[in-house]
């Protein structure tokens, strides 16, 4: 009986609490910022959530040069790193190298832009509530950890802190029963895709016997911490590999798991949207990258490739055409989101080749994340302040003269426009170019009719936004509307006649993201020195 | 590409399997339906009782309540056992563990879970609702319950005109 309670000491992981910095100030800011509220009355008042949120964003931010110069000096690098510097945190469940920090910059950044334009929607909507910011917070430092995480387990883990409050924050518009829907959906369906990845990881540990990355890789390729091959079930990998494709292909919302975005899109709260298209896509596509590119790079690279290669395509076409059709700006946006998706799966695809195209793929899905991050939030942004009270007038019609009511907000707006067609001189049009660049390079025959589809899909992917645009300074028709007010369409004719508020933080918002998109398109070589250190990081 | 062919071969017989299905139930089964039948949820039996009343939604927060504790109890106890072996780092993590589960107590109070009867947090709802708590219940209702001046109005009719009582209006058996 003695020697059940006789006590071993377990060896405990050391933790480098600096390198954790990003995930522990973004969390525990959520946290503080829910216990402040509850204490003290004083936290409840007008736009000091708001500026909290974006001081532990800035906090955030502002780690990150450190731990960039910190990962520099290291002077003897992890060894399996290939000589990139990287260090494995809490018994390799994270590692923090330079793609850590550039995804944790861009999370950072969302956090920071979507808590401004919040301040605004919550003061209109009469909200006056800290769990959103909270939510926010908590789900950026799940989307830092997913796209941190070195073992499968921990990236299950992020993508579900991540997720549940991105769910929760969907449904938070208590008054517009739309949002409630959205958020119910998002849930179900993301429960669903989460326990197909779980599956996915219990068969790839069940064929490996490991779950870190690097001894997933180490296993395929014959080599493991012992040294030995152990006779890896390659059918059984493969299982796994293409249901954490699902999983995954879920969050970024790819081809045939597409089909939740443009419902949950339109009843969320918008700049709730802005947020699930620039974080949650930056976090997903960040723990994706890392899980096939390091676990899956080698030996399966060519299998998974494959499945990429049709998702990709036909996530292009999919969005690019059923966007045509739509007559709902959020709806519009997010088919334009699946399209850009695919989009960055053609990076993927590109990045999954052999080590130089690998590197051109690879730092080209990352300054696509970089320019759509900036251009989605944006956009929902100007969305957001068109919503009016009620965030329900989303027709493309309300779009109609805003020239020349709102010249400064349409300008910004057809800024990105432009940039999320891919035109020249915006970021767009070097996403889009070093995307399709990457993808040719690969030099086979499927490589060239996919960099084919997506030229397609930008083309007729123009066509809906500049339907925006040509809305947008079209002179206001003699509009019906105002003229029968007391017809049918009465509340339709209320809805016209209130004056569009812009909240100045907002505006700020716009204007910051249309002019990173300029700035990006006119010297696209910005930051690139990060960026390739972010892309090199991921080899193995 | 191979190596999909059986996906798709299993693909096919799947969706065949369906169809065949499908449609020789369309073909064998006699259709005789009713409007019963065709109702949602049809099991053949109309429903004869109203869905449930309403309840507080307050028993949600209680609940809630429970399952803190519940949790935290829950990995207490493990902790405990391998304590001596956990050392150190293990008391680190079951503290910042537990601040978090008591966070989560704090927000729930603040939020009122643990004040049985009147609402203190955001009192004021509708000019519809009586703030206090009712004689009846403790659960706020709209309506009539609440309003306490056409209750006692009422009361008062109903004590000066026992003779009067046909005057009393017809919702007092809802004052009542």
């Amino acid at each position: 009986m003695m020697s059940l309670f006789a006590q071993v000491p377990v060896s405990t992981p050391e933790i480098q609490w600096f390198y954790l910095a990003p995930i522990l100030i973004l969390a525990l800011g959520g946290v503080l910022l829910i216990t402040l509220t509850s204490v003290a009355p004083v936290m409840r008042g007008r736009h000091i959530s708001a500026l909290f949120t974006v001081a532990t964003g800035v906090l955030a931010l502002a780690f990150l040069p450190f731990i960039a110069a910190r990962l520099d000096g290291l002077v003897d690098p992890v060894a399996g790193q290939g000589g990139r510097p990287a260090v494995d945190l809490v018994s390799s469940a994270l590692v923090v190298d330079h793609f850590t920090l550039w995804v944790s910059g861009l999370i950072s950044v969302a956090v920071i832009l979507v808590a401004v334009m919040l301040d605004g929607y919550l003061e209109r909507e009469g909200f006056e509530s800290p769990e959103w910011y909270a939510l926010l917070l908590i789900s950026a430092s799940g989307g830092v950890i997913l796209a941190s995480a070195e073992d499968l387990i921990v990236t299950f883990l992020g993508l579900e802190i991540l997720s549940i409050a991105v769910y929760v924050l969907a449904a938070l518009h208590l008054r517009r029963s739309e949002s409630q829907e959205a958020g119910f959906k998002y849930f179900i369906l993301g429960a669903l895709s989460s326990a197909i990845f779980l599956y996915g990881i219990a068969m790839v540990y069940g064929a490996t016997g490991s779950t870190t990355l690097t001894g997933v890789a180490g296993s395929m390729t014959g080599r493991n911490a012992a040294g030995l091959s152990p006779a890896v079930d390659s059918s059984l990998v493969m299982v796994g590999i293409a249901l954490m494709l699902i999983g995954f292909g879920f969050k970024v919302s790819a081809f045939p798991l597409h089909i939740w975005t443009p419902d949950v899109y339109q009843g969320s709260p918008t700049p709730i949207v802005g947020f699930m298209t620039s974080a949650v896509k930056v976090a997903a596509f960040g723990g994706m990258m890392r899980v096939f590119l390091v676990g899956f790079g080698g030996t399966f690279a060519s299998d998974w490739r494959v499945l990429v290669l049709f998702m990709a395509g036909f996530t292009i076409l999919f969005g690019s055409f059923l966007a045509i059709v739509q007559t709902n700006i959020k709806r519009t946006m997010a088919f334009s989101s699946i399209a850009h998706a695919g989009f960055m799966l053609v990076g993927l695809y590109a990045a999954a080749s052999p080590v130089a195209i690998g590197d051109t793929g690879k730092r080209a899905v990352l300054f696509y994340l970089l320019a759509y991050t900036f251009m989605s939030i944006g956009t929902f942004a100007v969305i957001s302040i068109v919503g009016k009270k009620g965030d329900g007038n989303h027709s493309i019609e309300a779009y109609r003269g805003l020239a020349k009511r709102e010249p400064l907000l349409a300008m910004a707006f057809t800024v990105l426009l432009f940039g999320q067609v891919g035109a020249p001189f915006t970021a767009g049009f070097f996403a889009k170019f070093r995307v399709i660049a990457a993808a040719a390079q690969v030099e086979r025959t499927e490589a060239y009719i996919l960099a084919g589809v997506a030229m397609l899909g930008a083309a007729v992917g123009a066509y809906l936004y500049l339907r925006v645009v040509v809305a947008m300074f079209l002179d206001v028709q003699e509009s019906p509307s105002t003229e029968m007010a007391d017809s049918a369409d009465e509340t339709l004719a209320l809805v016209e006649v209130r004056a569009l508020e812009v909240p100045p933080a907002t505006l700020a918002v716009v204007l910051l993201a249309a002019v990173v998109t300029l700035v990006l398109g006119i010297f696209p070589d910005i930051g690139s020195g990060a960026l390739a250190e972010a892309a090199l990081a991921l080899v193995r | 590409m191979a190596q999909y062919l059986p996906v798709l071969a299993l693909l096919l017989l799947g969706s065949g399997f369906a169809a065949i299905n499908l449609v020789v139930s369309k073909l064998v089964s006699p259709s005789r339906p009713t409007e019963e039948k065709l109702a949602p949820y049809e099991c053949g039996i109309v429903p004869g009782r109203e869905p449930p009343h309403r309840f507080p939604v307050r028993f949600y927060l209680i609940a809630m309540l429970f399952i803190i504790f519940d949790i935290e109890i829950v990995f207490l106890y493990p902790w405990a056992v391998a304590n001596a072996g956990l050392g150190r780092f293990g008391l680190v993590a079951i503290l910042i563990f537990s601040a978090l589960v008591f966070e989560s107590f704090i927000y729930l109070i603040s939020k009122g879970a643990l004040d049985w009867g009147t609402l203190q947090v955001n009192r004021r709802l509708s000019p519809m609702v009586n703030e206090d708590r009712t004689v009846e219940s403790t659960v706020r209702k709209v309506g009539l319950v609440g309003r306490f001046e056409e209750v006692e109005s009422l009361k008062d009719a109903l004590i000066d005109g026992n003779a009067a009582t046909d005057s009393v209006p017809e919702q007092d058996g809802a004052a009542a």
